[in-house]
């Protein structure tokens, strides 16, 4: 087991490099971004724009540059983004983690317990009308584009129905601290909690409903049921806790791909400047030190998700210890 | 200077609105300037969407959103008086006792300071404090306008060869209170340059680098707080006592935060639902009806002086064809580029330089169907056709180059069809905002045509003109290069420097000079001037007493919140 | 002989509603055509989609000669006829301050069915337009990737060892790199680079289709190559292959006529999802500005622009979603019944 953790660790180390190196590379190869420029302000004098270079080691061969960039983000941490000389990359992330956060945790919670709710519910009615009714509403929420239901929610609750006593408590778009206030806080977040749990509670359902039906067929709930335990024991008990296995490998990963940044789209719609929000905009300026930054911090979470759910599925099943 | 880039997120119609018609013939329509005044006290809650982009120090940052608080936090030696319409353009004194005249033929200039002021740490103000400022425009290095404003100086040359030992002690002589200014030649833009934020004086102890907060100013307020991923806090200065109201007069509320990070479209629903008492960022176009419609005395249209440009590269094809140029000029419907902006009532077709209402504007416009009004009517496709013929360009690729935020993005399109319609095989690149400035100075990257807007820095028309098409300004592969038509014409040159001359000793007859290079730089069409632009502000219902002053617009301390 | 005697019977899987002596004799792929025929609604979502197709295809027809109206070129200026009055397209806006330009409102007629966006285009028009390039893009990209996926995973899977090792890592790398940054990397990069890329006598131009497409095929390979390389890793151990290769057949043969039509229908039932996810993809890739470029219109750009109109003419924005959403959902349906017809066993993706 250890051996297996270990070889994962090393293997999360080679993946950080190589995509690290993949970046600026990929990034340098733009032409006509000289970041020097924006750094020295507007209308600098060539003397202006050759000092910044320096000592930003913009004029410096590639690999030095690389090596800077990475001293200064994890060792010295005092990177600072080329947008906004004042703005130091690594608070700016750790400050806009807890809004990515905020988000992605809450609408975890949401779809986890109505996933699973929905799921176990198209089982139990399975041979009457709900089932196929809720595995069409299920598919319909996967069919959704999250930005679009963003919009379309925005446009009522903003908007169209937002006199009426419906959503007339829906603050303007943005973002509260908890630590500010927390009413407030919750507020801001409910719509975009909704609108990013739609598109995983129909997956889950269905996820779930598929793999329960799969395990009922199994010999030993056979058994259970053979020996005299009731319905909801079994459905408890035997079905649901095994099915629940792939559910559980599925949503860390799924969770990992969040934190990394996946919920990107949501923060752009519902202006939340978590971290997906930043790393767009820091595509969108090509700021560098931030891109840097948010793809290796989104790796990282990818990855370390990734040994996570191997490393559980590992320890439930010998088989792929070995592999 | 150009706006701040305010870094939108994905597509959201920001609206430039800036009309030049500095209170001459045109009136605009809508509400004016100035509504009843207020009380003081209280918090004035503005937003924007970002920081301002760049270092935040004063002789440093070059952008609108900066500048705005520099007035109220800081103090030049002279000023534009703090007043809307066209006594807002005029000089002041404000840390000195009078403007003088200048004598040895311009060059030298004797101010006297005013005693009794102090900085907001509690210092006095010297003269040596006024040497130490200049001296730091050099040392800090990237002080934007040193080398192109502020080289008149005796000593600046030798301070911008070698500038960590900037001394300027031959150019600025101090003796107690009295600084003298020694400068090389006669400058008639002099005051001006000392009345814009790089030339606000700082305490002579500020540290020779980029500050990560503006250092203890002069004016009514001091910065408190700049985090620029969060807000900034101007608190009152407990060592201002108002000195002159027209320079520097007192402000209203007691603190004043500027908060970042919503979208233009999020600001406008805040500021309707009167949690926040005004936004930076232009309205976007969407909401301009709404906000018309049902929140009309909240609403404050204003005449700027600005001017929203396609820079055609005029060295490189097919655009260094002088048909070319003048043919797209024929061909531009300046009427759809107005609409994309939010109509006639925001928006006036230009085909100068020049914007209406400038010193030595004369309405001039030879690129439109029944020419000799000086006004654009409607677009000569005929013509257009007729020359691009003659040009022998057609078929070539062009690339227009905007940046990816509408409504600039829209103006590209607008092209790329006009374009494609004219022969040529057209397409659009679109930069992010805070690199397509840069990116199309720049003549190593072979811009063909880039949309640029220029606000007046000052009201000289030199501040057009020549920053923006004169020889000086085009620095090959440079990314900072003003000109970026890459336009150089001998003959207008000498002209332009004839004006420049003249406008030391009379100031009229350079203007009538001025008019006559305008004219001659229209004609060969180094750009398509597609309009001028007015200014929209949207203020919350508390907000009392707005006054918009055609240099620095919104006066934020002026207006009350109580 | 009879210790001999007992064969047990070999497992025989049944679709519902399914009698046994209707399968028996019949290939596994005719069965499976069956099966999917009789799925009725997985039929009618592979009409809808279909439909959907046909529909975008006509664009043009649409445009010039039912709709008479402009879809790609900006057109502030234009007229068109409301109730018998010619009215402009954009018109100016209201209030004492008459400021704003609005476009019109849905007409419900032919012309500006669903109104007009900024630049004054047929709402309708351009979302046929912009089917074209959302389902092109979706089809070509997911088709690719599974091409990809596949030979790359019969690669990996038949020659294990270092074969395997190397593309697994290679896989686990693309796959570690946030999809959507990813995507917005390449995508960045390619879009500022003025004169497109050149490979010899092949030049992709920005704008090009085949920018986003290329792209988002290569960032969902790893998704398909996972499953595929497991059907080929178990597959190889098949008795049926091992029989041909005693018998002495060639690698080439054993990947070609053994392992791959068993495991192809793996990929052909990721096939319809992978293009409801690769639509999706595409609409947001263009949403954020780097997928498809303007003037070519995408349901993912007409979203975006219709943000800028969502509280004033809300539809822009509504009426290529719903399109999205239509797309999307009538292939996860159809995908499911391709599922359920070619192996009635399997119930989870």
């Amino acid at each position: 087991m250890i051996a297996f953790i270990v070889r994962r660790l090393i293997g999360l180390v080679f993946v950080l490099f190589a995509i690290s190196v993949l970046t600026f590379l990929i990034f340098f190869a733009i032409p006509g971004v000289d970041p020097s420029r924006s750094l020295a302000g507007r209308n600098p004098t060539p003397e202006t724009v050759a000092a910044v270079k320096h000592e930003f080691g913009l004029d410096r061969p590639l690999p030095i540059r690389y090596g800077l960039l990475m001293k200064r983000l994890f060792i010295s941490r005092d990177l600072v983004s080329y947008g906004n000389t004042a703005v130091k990359v690594v608070p700016e992330l750790t400050a806009a983690a807890p809004i990515t956060f905020s988000l992605i945790i809450g609408a975890a919670i949401i779809w986890a317990v109505l996933g699973i709710a929905i799921g176990v519910l198209a089982v139990v009615a399975k041979g009457t009308i709900l089932d196929p009714l809720i595995m069409v509403l299920a598919l319909i929420g996967i069919s959704l584009p999250v930005f679009w239901l963003g919009e379309v929610a925005n446009l009522l609750t903003q908007d169209r129905l937002h006199n009426t006593f419906l959503f007339s408590w829906v603050p303007p778009l943005g973002y509260v601290p908890f630590t500010q206030d927390p009413w407030q806080w919750f507020l801001h977040l409910i719509i975009p909690w909704i609108t990013l749990s739609i598109l995983y509670i129909g997956f889950y359902a269905r996820v779930l409903r598929a793999n329960m039906l799969d395990v009922a067929n199994e010999d030993y709930v056979r058994t259970a049921r053979a020996k005299g335990l009731s319905e909801r024991n079994v459905l408890t008990k035997h079905i649901l806790r095994n099915s629940l296995i792939t559910v559980v490998s599925l949503f860390g990963l799924d969770f990992g791909v969040l934190v990394a940044g996946g919920a990107l789209l949501t923060e752009v719609v519902f202006g939340l400047h978590g971290i997906g929000y930043i790393t767009y905009q820091s595509f969108q300026s090509l700021d560098l030190p931030v891109i840097m930054a948010t793809v290796l911090y989104g790796a990282f979470f990818i990855t370390v998700a990734n040994a996570l759910v191997d490393v559980v599925y590992a320890s439930l099943d010998p088989r792929i210890r070995l592999a | 200077m150009k706006r701040a880039i305010s870094l939108s997120v994905a597509a959201i119609a920001l609206t430039v609105i800036a009309a030049g018609c500095g209170g001459s013939s045109k009136s605009s329509s809508g509400t004016t300037s100035t509504t009843a005044a207020g009380g003081k006290g209280g918090t004035m809650l503005t937003v924007a969407n970002a920081a301002p982009s760049g270092s935040i120090d004063t002789q440093v940052n070059y952008t609108l959103q900066g500048w705005q608080l520099y007035i109220l936090t800081h103090d030049g030696l002279v000023a534009f008086k703090r007043a809307g319409g066209s006594e807002g353009t005029k000089i002041v004194p404000d840390l000195v006792e009078s403007i003088p005249t200048p004598t040895n033929g311009g060059k030298t200039w004797v101010f006297k300071l005013r005693s009794g002021i102090k900085f907001s740490n509690g210092q006095a103000l010297t003269g040596n404090d006024v040497k130490a400022t200049f001296e730091r425009l050099f040392k800090i290095g990237d002080s934007p306008n040193a080398g192109t404003w502020y080289n008149g100086i005796v000593g600046a040359d030798a301070c911008l060869k070698t500038p960590k030992t900037c001394n300027l002690s031959k150019g600025i002589v101090v003796n107690g209170n009295t600084v003298t200014f020694h400068l090389t030649k006669g400058d008639p833009e002099f005051l001006d340059k000392l009345a814009v934020p790089f030339a606000f004086i700082l305490p002579a102890s500020t540290p020779a680098k980029n500050v990560n907060i503006p250092p203890p100013g002069t004016g009514p307020y001091m910065w408190a707080q700049y985090a620029p991923t969060k807000q900034i806090k101007l608190t009152r200065n407990p060592y201002f006592k108002q000195w002159s109201a027209d320079a520097q007069p007192a402000g209203n509320p007691d603190v004043i935060i500027q908060k970042f990070g919503l979208t233009p479209d999020a600001e406008v629903t805040q500021v309707e639902n009167g949690q926040a008492d005004w936004m930076f960022d232009q309205i976007p176009a969407g909401r301009l009806n709404e906000i018309s419609t049902n929140y009309t005395s909240q609403v404050h249209i204003n005449p700027l002086t600005q001017v929203e440009y396609m820079a055609l590269n005029t060295r490189i094809p097919p655009f260094n064809n002088l048909k070319a140029r003048q043919a797209v000029n024929f061909a531009t419907d300046r009427n759809a580029l107005v609409k994309i902006y939010g109509g006639p009532k925001l928006a006036t077709p230009t085909c100068q330089v020049l914007p209406p209402g400038f010193p030595g504007y004369e309405a001039y416009c030879p690129y439109t169907i029944n020419p000799g009004s000086g006004k654009w009517t409607g677009p000569d496709m005929q013509k257009a056709k007729q020359l691009i013929a003659q040009s022998g360009t057609k078929g070539m690729a062009v690339k227009v180059n905007t940046q990816n935020t509408d409504p600039q993005r829209s103006y590209g399109l607008y092209f790329v069809g006009l374009l494609n319609k004219l022969g040529y095989k057209a397409t659009l690149q679109p930069l992010s905002g805070s690199i397509q400035y840069p990116y199309v100075q720049n003549s190593k990257n072979k811009v063909q045509m880039a949309w640029s807007d220029w606000y007046q820095d000052y009201p000289a028309a030199s501040d057009f003109l020549v920053v923006l098409l004169g020889c000086d300004s085009f620095h090959p592969n440079s990314n900072s290069s003003p000109n970026i038509a890459a336009f150089c014409n001998q003959s207008i040159q000498a002209k332009m420097d004839q004006a420049g001359k003249t406008g030391i000793t009379d100031q009229a007859a350079a203007n009538t000079q001025w008019a006559a290079v305008d004219k001659a730089v229209t004609d060969q069409a180094p750009w398509v001037a597609m309009m001028n632009t007015k200014y929209v502000n949207f203020v919350s219902k508390r907000v009392k007493g707005f006054i918009f002053s055609p240099q620095w617009y919104f006066l934020l301390d002026q207006a009350s919140v109580k | 002989m009879a210790e001999f005697a007992y064969e047990p019977e070999p497992e025989v899987v049944l679709a519902p509603g399914e009698a046994r002596q209707e399968i028996t004799g019949k290939s596994p792929w005719r069965l499976a055509g069956r099966r999917l025929i009789r799925n009725r609604s997985a039929m009618a979502a592979l009409a809808v989609f279909l439909g959907l197709v046909a529909v975008c295809l006509a664009a043009p027809i649409y445009a010039h000669h039912i709709a008479h109206t402009q879809a790609i070129e900006p057109n502030y200026t234009g007229t068109t006829v409301v109730n018998g009055k010619r009215v402009d397209v954009i018109q100016q806006g209201g209030g004492k301050l008459g400021i704003g330009e609005i476009p019109i409102s849905p007409t419900w007629h032919v012309n500006y069915f669903f109104g007009a966006d900024t630049a004054g285009r047929d709402v309708m028009a351009r979302a046929l337009y912009g089917g074209r390039a959302s389902l092109f893009i979706g089809i070509t990209s997911a088709v690719i990737c599974c091409v990809i996926a596949l030979i790359l995973a019969m690669v990996a899977g038949f020659y294990r060892r270092w074969s395997d090792s190397v593309l697994s890592r290679a896989m686990d790398l693309i796959w570690a790199f946030p999809v959507y940054l990813l995507a917005i990397s390449l995508a960045t990069v390619l879009l500022t680079k003025p004169n497109g890329l050149q490979w010899g006598p092949i030049h992709v131009v920005p704008s090009s289709l085949w920018v986003p497409t290329w792209i988002i095929a290569i960032v969902y390979v790893p998704y398909v190559f996972r499953p595929v390389r497991g059907q080929v890793l178990a597959t190889r151990e098949k008795e049926y292959v091992e029989a041909a290769t005693a018998a002495g057949a060639s690698n080439f043969r054993l990947m070609f006529g053994e392992i791959l039509p068993n495991v192809i229908s793996t990929v052909i039932v990721m096939l319809p999802l992978m293009i409801a996810t690769t639509v999706l993809t595409e609409a947001a890739l263009s949403f954020l500005g780097i997928g498809v470029q303007d003037p070519t219109p995408s349901w993912g750009t007409i979203i975006q622009d219709g943000q800028g109109l969502l509280y004033e003419r809300p539809l822009v924005a509504i009426v290529p979603g719903i399109m999205i959403v239509l797309t999307v959902l009538s292939l996860n349906v159809f995908g499911d019944g391709l599922r359920d017809a070619l192996d009635p066993r399997s119930k989870v993706r």
